[in-house]
């Protein structure tokens, strides 16, 4: 698929065939206020994106399928960020995964939901912490809050977060909000600077040497030092001098 | 307005009341040419355009809801926002909101960063108002307004704080001793920094550190160790393992250490003590202390 290998024009064209689709996903959202109907359609449209680079078709799953998950998980976590009532330190969103994973793990041994106590003697919080933590994981929606489509009611809130994949990849969410900023970081890399220093350091493969790098780039193992080289100076001046977010808006 | 960093702070009841105060500080700034920006959430920022009117053309509005996740981030990404906007204004004024989580647990870290805030921005010309909202956030955050601020706006007027404490010293006050680690094993040091990065990245990879956040250590911990090669006589030892779940990593080395809990808060200038501030961005926590092994950098990922 030429999208799938970045092609602008085919990326183009797949939005506008699944951009109806991804409308209708909005819809189911765009019901409790607090987010706007484009926003939400922005971030389904960078759902598709980001799962056109995921998808495998030798998988067999039909494409859309595939990529309503994420448009899906995009808008979801777009309205629990603008609706969540506080910001999350790294800290407490890790103690939540705790919670989590602690309310998953008592719920397969026992079959029920554990107590507040339970849950803080397994994750060595407070009764008072895991508390407060619970009370922040919710949205001012409600989740058995009736969704309705145009004409008639679609089902809850529930409904559309709980597919089985969706309630593991909401916990995978958690480590993806930490390692956002990085996956940023890695793309002002060029491929080739990518490349070397994934397979010097044996990043999501195996390790090489330079000169085996070099020589599978076609170069020798002293300009894949000097890319390895310029690479990591570019990553570390990115970060002394942090590039400007786009969180400002100046005027309305 | 002078070419130094104004820090004060006001607590507010009511929304009215953060509204009022802070457009009429805003709106004198503007009077006298500042720049202008407000820090907050959307439904802040929504009600201050609203109140602002006409004026919220020239006035920055800043979304902060995702910005408090760590002290270093937050600093970072408030140095970026007012920096860019000092380059279109001689001087600027800003209210910030104070957003926080509910954890008693990290309430400390946020006073040291309110603290830290004084050091990291004192050579920019801008007055920050922080507003604190007395019904949202907790106990410790309110009183650490008074350690951390030099003025507090109490009924209509900046009185000077009887308990300001200096950065450092606050910041070593609410620094507590680092635990022991038993549980780190020592990896061959390298002899050079790419040997080190290869010994470190084999650790990362056998502990099954994802693929982004190792390039995160390997680069901080580039940093730490360059930084003992460069002023500490040289790397003695490093350890890593697993603690809590988080991927640590000890840098030993062979000088006599430093004491500034502020180091990696500051911003660079000049290009001046970039390596620790590079190194605090991309890990969660450093801590610096005196062991039996040595002067030890331990860097929590």
């Amino acid at each position: 698929m030429a999208a799938e290998a970045g092609d602008a024009s085919a990326c183009r064209q797949l939005v506008e065939a699944f951009l109806p689709a991804i409308a209708g996903i909005a819809r189911a959202y765009d019901r409790g206020g607090g987010v706007e109907r484009t926003e939400l359609i922005q971030e389904g449209v960078a759902g598709l994106l980001f799962a056109v680079r995921r998808y495998d078709a030798c998988l067999g799953t039909p494409f859309w399928a595939y990529a309503s998950f994420w448009v899906r998980k995009a808008m979801q976590e777009l309205v629990a960020e603008l609706t969540r009532p506080v910001a999350l330190s790294d800290r407490a969103v890790r103690s939540l995964a705790q919670i989590r994973a602690a309310r998953r793990d008592h719920q397969q041994a026992h079959g029920g939901e554990p107590t507040i106590e339970e849950l803080g003697r397994a994750t060595g919080l407070t009764p008072s912490q895991v508390e407060s933590l619970l009370a922040i994981e919710q949205t001012p929606r409600g989740i058995e809050e009736p969704l309705r489509g145009d004409d008639e009611a679609t089902g809850t809130l529930a409904d559309t977060i709980a597919d089985p994949i969706a309630e593991h990849e909401y916990d995978d969410v958690l480590s993806g909000i930490e390692v956002e900023e990085v996956r940023v970081l890695a793309d002002r890399l060029d491929d080739r600077e990518r490349t070397v220093l994934s397979a010097h350091y044996g990043l999501g493969q195996s390790a090489q040497t330079l000169t085996q790098i070099g020589a599978a780039l076609g170069l020798t193992a002293e300009r894949a030092r000097q890319i390895e080289s310029t690479a990591l100076a570019k990553l570390r001046a990115g970060l002394a001098e942090p590039a400007l977010q786009p969180l400002e808006s100046r005027g309305s | 307005m002078s070419d130094a960093l104004r820090h004060n702070a006001y607590v507010y009841d009511s929304t009215e009341e953060y509204i009022e105060r802070s457009v009429a500080f805003l709106r004198e700034g503007l009077g006298a040419g500042d720049g202008a920006v407000v820090a907050n959430t959307r439904p802040g920022l929504a009600a201050m355009r609203e109140a602002l009117g006409i004026d919220a053309a020239r006035v920055t509005f800043v979304d902060v809801s995702a910005a408090y996740t760590r002290p270093a981030r937050t600093l970072a990404s408030y140095h970026a926002v007012y920096v860019n906007e000092l380059r279109s204004v001689g001087s600027l004024r800003a209210v910030a909101d104070v957003q926080l989580g509910p954890e008693p647990g990290e309430w400390d870290e946020w006073v040291g960063y309110e603290a830290v805030f004084n050091r990291a921005f004192e050579h920019l010309p801008a007055w920050v108002m922080c507003s604190y909202d007395a019904n949202r956030l907790p106990d410790r955050m309110l009183e650490g307004v008074w350690q951390t601020h030099t003025e507090v706006l109490t009924d209509d007027r900046l009185t000077d704080s009887d308990r300001f404490e200096s950065p450092a010293e606050l910041l070593r006050g609410i620094t507590g001793s680092p635990e022991p680690l038993p549980g780190l094993r020592s990896i061959p040091v390298g002899r050079t920094l790419e040997s080190f990065r290869e010994e470190l990245a084999r650790a990362l990879v056998a502990e099954g550190v994802p693929e982004a956040k190792a390039l995160d250590m390997l680069l901080a911990g580039t940093e730490i160790a360059d930084n003992a090669v460069r002023y500490g006589g040289g790397v003695e030892d490093v350890r890593v393992g697993r603690d809590r779940g988080r991927f640590v990593c000890e840098v030993v080395d062979r000088g006599s250490g430093f004491d500034d809990p502020t180091a990696g808060y500051l911003p660079p200038r000049g290009g001046i003590a970039k390596g620790l501030w590079v190194a605090r961005q991309l890990t969660w926590r450093i801590e610096f202390f005196h062991s039996s092994r040595g002067y030890t950098a331990r860097t929590w990922l």
